[in-house]
């Protein structure tokens, strides 16, 4: 029998829940309908039953929760044990490093296909994900073969819709267990920020911006006045002058925001392979033959150091006139 | 759980990839990679497993080893010897057509097989490839094992039968820990890969390759394109990006105004 349930993995931090859980619970429901079965939602670690309660403003039928703190291990034991009772299943993970690390144990564990960076499903025949590869030269279709699969999905691509009418919520029983892997202890060295991969718009920083500063000013100014986040290019990172969590780019992170500005970065095709599925790219360089010129919807060439300012200024205007 | 693992096996997974600069392109008619043109290189992201495994070793100083693993068609032998030249003592390349179109679980269960035959002490792998990018083959392969996977390790150390790593999170890190064997994948934070020395080039050509085909593995489920879980059935090329609109900026105002009306046209303020 082909797959019919739809089990999304929940990924959240002392309860608060990411985002592409979210979007994950409600493309869930999406394909159930399509494919005649139930949607389940698998929610584990200390904080899971407020996470809980989020998800009851989500098209979900089930929402199985455990508190038992048991790092990797709790979440794919739990979603191995509801992925078998409710047989034929498709689990949903976000793209992330969580979502990587559970949903591809999840794939091992039950011998499943697994299917990475899923931009959209096809549920005419097989049900199959969609997803670029190389960089987003090709666009692959691949079907799932068997009882059970895994889809890990690219943050913001899939929308999340609240609905009516709230999941029941189902106690996972306790395993007993002892987690393989000890957590000695969790340090944050910067403030929790949104990532590249999740923000609808991404203001990116390369070589062009001379050090690390104005990725802490200027860039950071206009990622907040549209709500969004700072990427950079390999150039900005391998230099030091920002983590190598904002690189975007074909060794770093592949994004597809609404609207990426690149700021001082060249196009080089190591960058362009990360971010030419975004839905607007606007360029700011002082090099009108930058290579960033044959994909950019817009270039701009001017002085990046007088034009950021002035845009971040212009931007928070218009967002204030329209609140 | 051992109670002494000293000196350690340490093994190392490689893949081939195309070049990471060159710029790619895809034949319309057959779907498939120009490979005309583009060389193939070691996986960027497996250089840091590899660079972390030696630095480990040379910390060790006991008599541990590096052996790197390679699922790859037969040509790639020049790249499997430049892990070498790098510094690992030996390698093991698993070479079939048998194995070719095989998806992710394919993958794990052929190169798990060939790791078991090795009895590791701690696996280290890279994070992901450039080529597939899906970064679910650390994982799977520590479930394959069924041992611990620590992943997204951007420190390693080893003492008293334990291997414990900083991972990387979102905006920090979290220090895990756990019993070898053990899997390790490794950030582009951890290190700066080394340049192979003349010395290892000359040394590389030495050292041995272990070739091993899909009969070799010993294994009880058909592999490759006929026993993927995740059939290709399609591949489409996206329309291309054009060129935009290029414009000056007279200064930075006028710059901003600029964006500002374009950004209203495509109704984004």
């Amino acid at each position: 029998m082909a797959i019919q349930n739809v089990i999304a993995w929940i990924e959240h931090k002392h309860g608060a829940v990411r985002r592409v859980s979210l979007e994950a619970a409600t493309q869930a429901r999406t394909l159930a309908d399509a494919l005649g079965g139930k949607v389940h939602a698998v929610v584990t670690g200390p904080g899971a039953a407020t996470a809980a309660e989020t998800l009851k403003k989500y098209p979900v039928d089930q929402i199985h929760v455990s508190e038992e703190d048991r790092f990797l291990d709790g979440a794919v034991d739990a979603l191995e044990s509801v992925a078998k009772s409710a047989g034929n299943a498709l689990v949903l993970v976000g793209n992330t490093m969580l979502g990587r690390d559970v949903g591809s144990r999840f794939a091992a564990r039950l011998d499943c296909g697994i299917n990475a960076d899923v931009v959209d499903f096809k549920t005419d025949g097989a049900l199959a994900a969609v997803m670029p590869k190389l960089g987003g030269l090709v666009i692959t279709t691949c079907a799932f073969e068997g009882d059970y699969g895994v889809g890990a999905i690219r943050p913001n691509v899939f929308s999340a819709k609240e609905t009516s009418g709230a999941g029941e919520i189902v106690q996972i029983p306790s395993t007993g267990k002892a987690s393989s892997i000890t957590v000695e202890d969790e340090v944050e060295e910067a403030a929790a920020e949104l990532g590249v991969e999740e923000a609808s718009v991404v203001v990116s920083g390369g070589r062009g911006l001379g050090g690390p500063e104005p990725f802490t000013t200027i860039l950071k100014d206009l990622a907040d006045a549209f709500g969004g986040a700072v990427g950079a290019s390999r150039a900005a990172v391998d230099a030091g002058w920002v983590a190598h969590g904002h690189q975007v780019g074909q060794t770093g992170k592949t994004v597809s925001p609404a609207l990426y500005i690149a700021v001082g970065i060249s196009g080089a095709i190591q960058h362009k392979v990360g971010m030419r599925t975004s839905e607007t790219i606007v360029a700011i360089n002082k090099d009108a033959g930058a290579p960033i010129a044959d994909f950019a919807d817009l270039l701009v060439v001017g002085d990046a150091f007088a034009i950021v300012p002035a845009l971040t200024n212009l931007v928070r205007d218009a967002k204030a006139a329209h609140a | 759980m051992r109670p002494e693992v000293s000196p350690l096996k340490i093994l190392v997974t490689v893949k081939l990839v195309p070049d990471t600069n060159a710029d790619k392109r895809i034949d319309p008619a057959t779907k498939r990679l120009v490979r005309t043109g583009v060389e193939t290189v070691l996986n960027p992201f497996d250089e840091y497993a590899l660079e972390a495994a030696l630095q480990l070793k040379e910390k060790l100083n006991d008599g541990s080893t590096v052996t790197v693993v390679s699922m790859t068609p037969a040509s790639g032998k020049e790249i499997v010897r430049k892990a070498l030249a790098m510094g690992a003592d030996d390698a093991v390349m698993i070479s079939d057509d048998a194995l070719a179109g095989s998806d992710l679980w394919g993958t794990s269960v052929a190169l798990a097989a060939a790791i078991k035959a090795q009895n590791a002490d701690l696996v280290m792998t890279g994070t992901q490839s450039t080529d597939a990018i899906s970064g679910d083959l650390p994982g799977m392969l520590a479930e394959k094992l069924g041992i611990p996977g620590l992943t997204y390790a951007r420190s390693i150390e080893v003492a008293d039968g334990r291997v414990r790593v900083q991972r990387e999170t979102d905006n920090g890190y979290m220090t895990i820990s756990a019993p070898l064997p053990a899997l390790v994948s490794v950030t582009k934070s951890a290190n700066e890969p080394r340049y192979p020395s003349l010395k290892g080039i000359m040394g590389a050509k030495k050292k041995e390759i272990k070739q091993l085909a899909a009969a070799d593995l010993g294994l009880t489920v058909a592999v490759g394109t006929d026993g993927a879980k995740a059939k290709l059935i399609d591949v489409a090329t996206p329309p291309v990006r054009g060129k935009g609109r290029v414009v000056n900026a007279a200064d930075g105002e006028d710059g901003a105004r600029q964006i500002v009306d374009f950004l209203k046209e495509r109704k984004f303020l």
